[in-house]
């Protein structure tokens, strides 16, 4: 408040003027009117600045140096706007010459950012904080909320890998990998689940996974430490606030977004062509001293080739052709908000539904919202929230995954299906549409409600008491059914027989409550501003889950547990676990007249994962800036730099992410069995660890904030490291201990980078046409500096990636060996000595002897990849023309790599896919500049994990294009309806990636490839208000 | 107005109070019901037993035969599982399957330690039975020994729970003092063990196992008067014999029969294994063919006229290689026309059209044969749910042990030739003729052979071909599988696609794993790695 006051003061003078004029002319006639717009702080000139006679469509805009010119009734008012200023009236008053003063808009200096239990200026900000509106999250039509993240902002790396309807995939990282597990590997490297962030909606932990996006009115990601402090051991990886709309006082308002999308699949690999595959085979065969099978001699290929019959003479592999279709998702939002200054109330409902891409694949939601605002008395407010969401999810009963891994392996030569309804069958029995159609079904039902009372307490002016009680629970409840069946494929007369039809039934609920208590205290005293906060916060958290089992039910209809057969085949399992955090925290803010801007956390953290003198620690964090561009030396440089600031933090965050009961030395159960009976056994098997600790994260920040061209142009830089220490690791102890090892604090990993992101809003001269464009990049470089003298850790094989996690490399970086392309001659292979297989013949793969001791072995691997990309960026940019609204969105990675696995990089040695790429461009003696090496059937020598089999990963999309047309009010007048915008829009439109010639999304995981594919949305919405 | 605030505010404060104090007394110390904490057992003498009823699952499975596919008799199927690479001689102290071999053998050792740290705490109204779980103990930690010691070499020898900073000083121990060790602990343990359980208890150690390994262990040290005496006591207690069938041996049927010293007991349902659908053939189920026989071992079982097929007066005829050979090859493997579990028959021959055929798929077969030991019809149902027990050790072998030993010492008599004479002949179905030479050169070439085949896929062949040191000789090359005459009436021999090293300066021993020596550089490496 106390920063508007210069500029008040300067324009009231001028308004008294104006008014006077205004009052002494009352004749209407057109006038030919000049004039020159200024900004009142420095009378420099304004260009771009909008003039528009009131009531009319009429109007024209300044040029650079400020001047205009328009005819005009010479008693018109004009409406004068620039942006970045307020707007202003002037009555022309018979005035041809008007010199009108424009005073900056300390709104928009005003526009406030939601932080940890609290709101902050975002002109006073010292943290590094990025925001998105709930406008641009809705307007990209998402089946996750974290893929409209993506590009958005700087230092916040979206990965969308995937995922069936209702499970899809989509990690966000913050500021790079701070921490990873040991001991659980997959094929796409060691888990990093640690790292998501911690999202708070409303005040309160949540998932971020399924809230509704019209539900969302703004989103912070709380980046550096002394932005996220204040959530103490749980915020090392960053922090997402959501703050969900509410009403706000006015009439009841109704808004409806309804969409229907079509999805695609990203991306449909292209199998090799019939008879290229088969000669491909005969090579392998030939190349590996086997005799060529019958279904590959000439006779059988020139069949193959010639014939009509694709039930007898199958393709090899069709599944990408047959099984991915076009499908619908449809949402439906609809919000009744209003109130008066006692009552506030918001109503949401959401419905969805999804089908997949493959069949059989689908999820629902159905959603509700009720959020109310009561002013209870002038000292008192109490909000209330309910929130309560429906989740059916359905699948094949498999593994998800498990489709799709046929689709490359393990189901070549099945007919699909023959025209009497049975199905073929590979040599290995599969047939992933059998399976899709006939295998059961999945169904996952979950049931979450969440809700919180609030209140609000103005004790004195300035200092407020507030209280929170939320409670969440969900409710999951699964039902895999595997349903009996015999298939005989009639060709080949090969079997697929499921015996027995089996029902896994699941019960999983949790409950948690929070309880947070608020003390805040303003006061301004002349320059002087301080804000301070203590607060006090629980969790307790309880987890049930209860599983069954039985199987050989009457028959595949009949689905209920109590009908399986009750002998020693059935089983059931279940288990109880429970947390507590208590925390108490506070802050200090406190500002000298806006120059000087200083901040202080600090949050005391336990959690019932530690004991002893471990369970509590303290979580410290300190900020600071300076706002160069209110002094007044500066004064000279403010027409070109309208706004600076530089601001540093400091500070502690800690991450809490380990089993429970680590410390807690316990025996478990492990039954044997003697003479045919079960009897029951006890031994330790887990080695407790009483030192158990938090995680700390060391994060430094230097930020600058800038606005230039009379702040059309936003600029923000940031600089960070950050260190985190004591990471809570599965350590490799010595075998010989004999148990396994719980966590210990052990290992450090440094996150250092930068982040750039700027802002353009421009209008060309014509008035109607506006845009604004943003574009962000950020840069990380990740290492692994300390793993308390153990290590490496490698996970993977030569068939599956081979991740490192090792001191000086990035987390998860690809482990293999270097080559250096393929021998040519036997004397090349004589000369050259270190071979990888024995038999090396030309056409193989020159693998290079790093260490130089003559062998190829694993002493010769070494780094061949990064699996997290260094940079990521996002170009967005909006534009607006009369009613239309066009959106673009950019966004891509770079110095990232995929390392391919399984069915693609075979090159057909095994019995999988075989991608169309290989057609023609594997060695031979006749083809040596071929780029594949010789195919060898059921050989690893080629297809080792080197860096052959790595990929650049590095690709810019064009994400999201979305136009809307807005239709004019003086049509929705007529129909008594406040907005009718209908939109079209289209996601991952293209891909430039060197993945495209595999027909892989640079998205993908490393990997074999095999998970329920990333999809393309094409998307006709409708915006209704009234 | 002013009063509604005072009474909000106390009602918060309250609500806040209440959610505090009530639910949350003990907010972070949370205990969990789903173990038992340490604190509260070793108070009772079931506390004891229960103990060491744990300690047997740590007793090898399954997991066997894969160390016969270490060697000539068996290959590992598929050429990317990461055993392949040992049979290849392709491997470093890097591969997993050398440190989970070392891991799980501590993990038994480790048990029993704590067991042994223990169980004195409680105190037993019978003294004798608190000896008797000591001594299945110690019976079990040297089971696992046996196995360090064969693989290995020097390994540390660890008799207490030890902490992680100890386990960093530990250093090897010579093999010798392993052996010391193991010799001593079995003979200790035998005398508190009984003979023979009770039905419900069967499958505990008894006294006879203790023995039986004792021979088996004295005989991998090559302490052969100690492997006799031991196997001696095997013998002379009656207590054992072997069972009349071989070919039923491995079947349900049989389950407890008196020619088992030591098994691993499983129960359908409640506590299988998976053996049915490890090895059995492709065309099962999807049997997964895991390892596999080759030609080297269908080349060792004689003729039924107790001849080498390579003897020209064997009977043996290329052509049908199946007829008039020693019933063993029938009973162990499945051959070409077999009846298999699921009523159809094996049809390994590449251009059969069934799914066993040769190059079918990688699951199938390479070599035409697949381990028929083990594979029961009644596991086809649910071929991941077996509840056969696995027989770790076995009246034959302490016959053949004691038979060795014997010829070793070159004390070749009578009782030498009854031991070996009884496992080629004293079965119902097992009919090889009588040995008669008194010859140690060929007695032993008999015996070795006789552990050979009638040991096949039992875990045992990887320990002989190393303490016999004959490895460097029957392993390098190529895995060849069956003959068979194809359309043109040729003989075609199948060929596996793969090229076996063997180096003498190094296989012999595993390496000490790199990650433990990484852990602990007190840890030296075997010669040559």
């Amino acid at each position: 408040m106390k920063a508007n006051l210069p500029y008040s003061k300067a324009f009231y003078p001028l308004f008294v003027i104006l008014l006077s004029v205004i009052t002494t002319w009352a004749h209407a006639q057109n006038i030919r009117i000049t004039g020159v717009i200024t900004d009142v702080s420095d009378q420099s000139f304004i260009p771009g600045a909008n003039i528009l006679i009131k009531g009319t469509q009429q109007g024209t805009t300044t040029d650079i140096n400020g001047n205009f010119e328009l005819s005009a009734p010479s008693n018109a008012t004009l409406v004068v706007s620039a942006i970045g200023f307020v707007s202003q009236e002037v009555s022309v008053s018979n005035q041809s010459v008007l010199s009108i003063a424009l005073a900056a808009d300390t709104k928009l200096l005003e526009e406030v950012v939601v932080v940890g239990y609290g709101t902050q200026k975002k002109a006073s900000l010292t943290n590094a904080v990025s925001q998105i509106s709930g406008e641009d999250i809705t307007r990209r039509p998402v089946s996750n909320i974290q893929q409209s993240f993506q590009g958005q902002m700087p230092g916040v790396t979206v990965t969308d890998l995937g995922g069936s309807p209702g499970k899809s995939n989509a990690t966000i990282r913050v500021r790079g990998i701070t921490t990873f597990n040991i001991n659980s590997s997959n094929t796409s490297g060691y888990d990093l689940s640690k790292n998501d962030a911690l999202v708070i909606v409303d005040g309160i932990e949540q998932q971020l996974s399924d809230i509704n996006p019209d539900d969302i009115e703004n989103v912070s990601i709380l980046k550096d430490a002394a932005s996220t402090a204040i959530y103490g051991s749980r915020a090392t990886n960053g922090v997402v606030l959501i703050t969900t709309k509410r009403a706000k006082e006015s009439k009841v308002q109704v808004n409806y977004h309804g969409y229907y999308a079509i999805q695609k699949s990203n991306n449909v690999p292209q199998m090799m062509g019939l008879e290229a595959y088969m000669r491909h085979q005969v090579a392998a065969y030939t190349n590996a001293g086997l005799p060529v099978p019958a279904r590959f001699s000439e006779e059988s290929i020139q069949t193959y080739i010639t014939t009509t019959d694709r039930e007898k003479y199958p393709l090899p592999n069709t599944w990408f052709d047959i099984l991915l279709r076009a499908a619908p998702q449809q949402n439906h939002s609809l919000s009744i908000a209003g109130g008066n200054d006692v009552l506030k109330t918001r109503l949401s409902v959401r419905y969805q539904d999804q089908e997949g891409v493959i069949r059989n694949f689908g999820n629902k939601i159905g959603e509700i919202r009720l959020s109310s605002d009561y002013q209870v008395s002038k000292k008192v407010k109490i909000s209330a929230d309910v929130n309560y969401r429906h989740n059916d999810t359905h699948s094949p009963t498999t593994n998800a995954n498990q489709p799709l891994n046929n689709f490359f392996h393990g189901t070549l030569w099945a007919v699909p299906k023959y025209a009497d309804g049975t199905y073929g069958l590979s040599t290995q029995g599969n047939n992933p549409l059998m399976f899709i159609e006939i295998g059961g079904q999945s169904r996952q039902r979950t049931d979450y409600l969440s809700g919180y009372v609030k209140a609000d307490y103005e004790i004195i002016e300035g200092l407020t008491f507030s209280t929170q009680i939320a409670g969440r629970a969900l409710f999951t409840q699964q039902k895999n059914y595997t349903n009996s069946y015999t298939n005989i494929d009639k060709n080949t007369n090969i079997v697929k027989t499921i015996a027995n039809n089996s029902l896994t039934e699941v019960r999983d609920n949790l409950r948690e409550y929070t309880l947070n208590n608020l003390l805040s205290y303003e006061k301004s005293i002349r320059k002087h501003n301080l804000k301070a906060l203590v607060g006090y916060s629980q969790i307790g958290n309880t987890q049930t889950f209860l599983q069954a089992y039985r199987e050989r039910f009457y028959n595949n209809q009949i689905s209920s547990i109590g009908q399986g057969a009750n002998d020693g085949t059935k089983n059931n399992n279940g288990n109880d676990a429970e947390y507590g955090l208590r925390s108490f925290f506070g802050r200090i803010n406190y500002d000298y007249d806006g120059k000087y801007l200083f901040e202080a956390n600090a949050r005391y953290d336990g959690s019932s994962k530690f004991t002893g003198t471990k369970q509590y620690s303290v979580f410290p964090s300190f900020s600071a800036g300076w706002r160069i561009s209110q002094e007044d030396f500066w004064s000279s440089l403010a027409n070109t730099v309208n706004d600076l600031k530089v601001r540093g933090s400091w500070g502690i965050t800690g991450n809490q992410s380990v089993g429970l009961y680590s410390y807690y030395s316990a025996l478990t159960a492990s039954g044997y069995t003697f003479g045919g009976t079960a009897v029951q056994g006890y031994r330790q098997s887990t080695l407790a660890n009483t030192d158990l600790g938090w995680e700390s994260t060391t994060q430094l920040d230097i930020g600058l904030d800038a606005a230039f061209l009379n702040r059309q142009l936003n600029l923000t830089v940031d600089y960070y490291k950050k260190i985190t220490n004591d990471i809570l690791l599965n350590l490799d102890i010595p075998a010989t201990v004999g148990l396994i090892a719980s966590p210990q604090n052990a290992g450090s990993v440094k996150n250092e980078g930068w982040e750039l992101s700027a802002n353009y809003r421009g209008k060309a001269n014509n008035s109607s046409f506006r845009y604004n464009l943003g574009a962000n990049l950020s840069y990380n470089d990740n290492e692994v500096i300390d793993l308390k003298g153990t290590g490496p850790y490698i996970t993977g094989s030569d068939i599956d990636p081979r991740y490192i996690i090792k001191k000086g490399l990035p987390i998860n970086t690809l482990w293999g060996y270097k080559t250096d392309g393929l021998f040519q001659t036997e004397e090349e292979i004589t000369a050259y000595k270190a071979t990888y297989a024995a038999n090396t013949k030309p056409g193989d793969v020159k693998h290079i002897d790093l260490n130089g001791d003559g062998k190829i072995d694993a002493n010769d691997m070494t780094q061949i990849g990064n699996s997290f990309p260094k940079y990521t960026f996002g170009i967005n940019s909006d534009f607006s023309y009369k009613n239309f609204e066009l959106n673009i969105l950019f966004q891509g990675a770079a110095k990232v790599d995929a390392r391919l696995a399984g069915a693609l990089s075979e090159m057909g040695n095994q019995e999988g896919f075989t991608h169309e790429i290989f057609t023609n461009n594997y060695w031979t003696p006749e083809n040596t500049a071929a780029r594949f090496p010789r195919p060898v059937k059921f050989d690893l020598r080629n297809v080792t994990s080197s860096d052959r089999m790595v990929v650049d990963g590095s690709y810019l999309r064009l994400k999201n294009v979305q136009l809307a047309y807005s239709l004019p009010n003086a049509v929705i007048e007529k129909v008594k309806l406040n907005k009718v915008r209908v939109y079209f829009s289209a996601t991952n439109l293209f891909t430039i990636s060197k993945l495209n010639e595999w027909n892989l999304d640079p998205e993908a995981p490393s990997g074999r490839a095999v998970y329920f594919p990333q999809t393309a949305l094409y998307t006709l919405g409708l915006n209704l208000q009234f | 107005m002013k009063k509604l605030n005072i009474y909000f505010t106390g009602l918060s404060l309250l609500f806040g109070a209440f959610a505090l104090s009530s639910c949350d007394g003990n907010l972070l110390e949370t205990v969990p019901n789903d173990r038992l904490s340490e604190s509260v057992f070793w108070k009772t003498e079931s506390d004891v037993k229960l103990a060491v009823n744990a300690l047997y699952t740590d007793l090898d499975d399954v997991n066997i035969i894969s160390w016969d596919a270490l060697t000539d008799v068996a290959h590992t199927n598929q050429s990317f599982n990461v055993q392949a690479y040992i049979e290849l001689g392709t491997f470093d102290a890097t591969n997993s399957k050398i440190y989970n071999e070392w891991q799980k053998a501590y993990t038994g050792v480790r048990a029993t330690n704590y067991f042994l740290a223990n169980a004195d705490k409680v105190s037993f109204a019978n003294v004798d039975l608190l000896n008797q779980y000591k001594a299945e103990a110690r019976v079990l930690r040297a089971y696992q020994y046996i196995k360090l010691a064969g693989l290995y070499g020097d390994v540390p020898l660890v008799t207490t729970p030890i902490t992680i900073p100890e386990a960093q000083q530990l250093i090897r121990n010579p093999v010798e003092q392993i052996w010391n060790f193991i010799e001593k602990e079995l003979s200790e343990s035998a005398e508190s063990l009984p003979a023979t359980y009770a039905a419900a208890e069967k499958g505990r150690i008894t006294k006879g196992a203790a023995w039986g390994l004792s021979a088996r262990a004295s005989l991998f040290a090559g302490r052969y008067r100690k492997a006799a005496e031991s196997a001696q006591m095997v013998i002379q207690s009656g207590t054992y014999g072997l069972y009349e069938s071989y070919e039923k041996l491995f079947s349900y049927a049989a389950e407890n029969n008196k020619e088992v010293l030591i098994d691993k007991q499983f129960v359908k349902d409640i506590y299988p294994n998976n053996i049915f659908q490890t090895i059995a053939p492709y065309s099962q189920k999807n049997g997964s063919s895991t390892y596999v026989p080759t030609k080297a071992l269908a080349d060792l079982y004689e003729t039924n006229a107790g001849k080498n097929i390579n003897d020209p007066a064997s009977g043996y005829n290329e052509a049908e290689p199946y007829n008039n050979r020693d019933k063993r090859f029938q009973y162990s493997i499945f051959l070409e026309g077999d009846l298999l579990p699921s009523g159809g028959t094996y049809q390994p021959r590449p251009d059969s059209g069934t799914p066993d055929a040769i190059g079918n798929t990688y699951i199938a077969t390479t070599t035409g044969y697949n381990i028929k030991k083990y594979i029961n019809t009644e596991d086809f149902a649910n071929p991941a749910n077996s509840g056969i027990n696995i027989i770790l050790l076995r009246y034959a072998e302490v016959l053949l042990s004691y038979a060795e030993a014997k010829i070793e010492l070159n004390e070749i008599d009578h009782a030498v030739l009854e031991a070996i004479n009884l496992v080629r002949n004293g079965r119902n179905d097992v009919k090889q003729p009588s040995i008669t030479t008194t010859d140690q050169a060929a007695l032993r070439a008999i015996v070795r052979n006789e552990r050979a085949v009638e040991l096949a896929f039992e875990g045992i062949r990887l320990f002989d071909i190393r303490r016999w040191k004959i490895a460097e000789d029957i392993l390098p090359g190529s895995v060849y599988g069956i003959t068979y005459q194809d359309n043109n009436d040729d003989l075609v021999t199948v060929q596996v696609a793969v090229n076996k090293l063997f180096d003498k300066n190094r296989h012999y021993l595993w390496p000490i794993p790199q990650k433990e020596r990484d852990l602990n550089s007190s840890l030296t490496q075997n010669q040559g790695w």
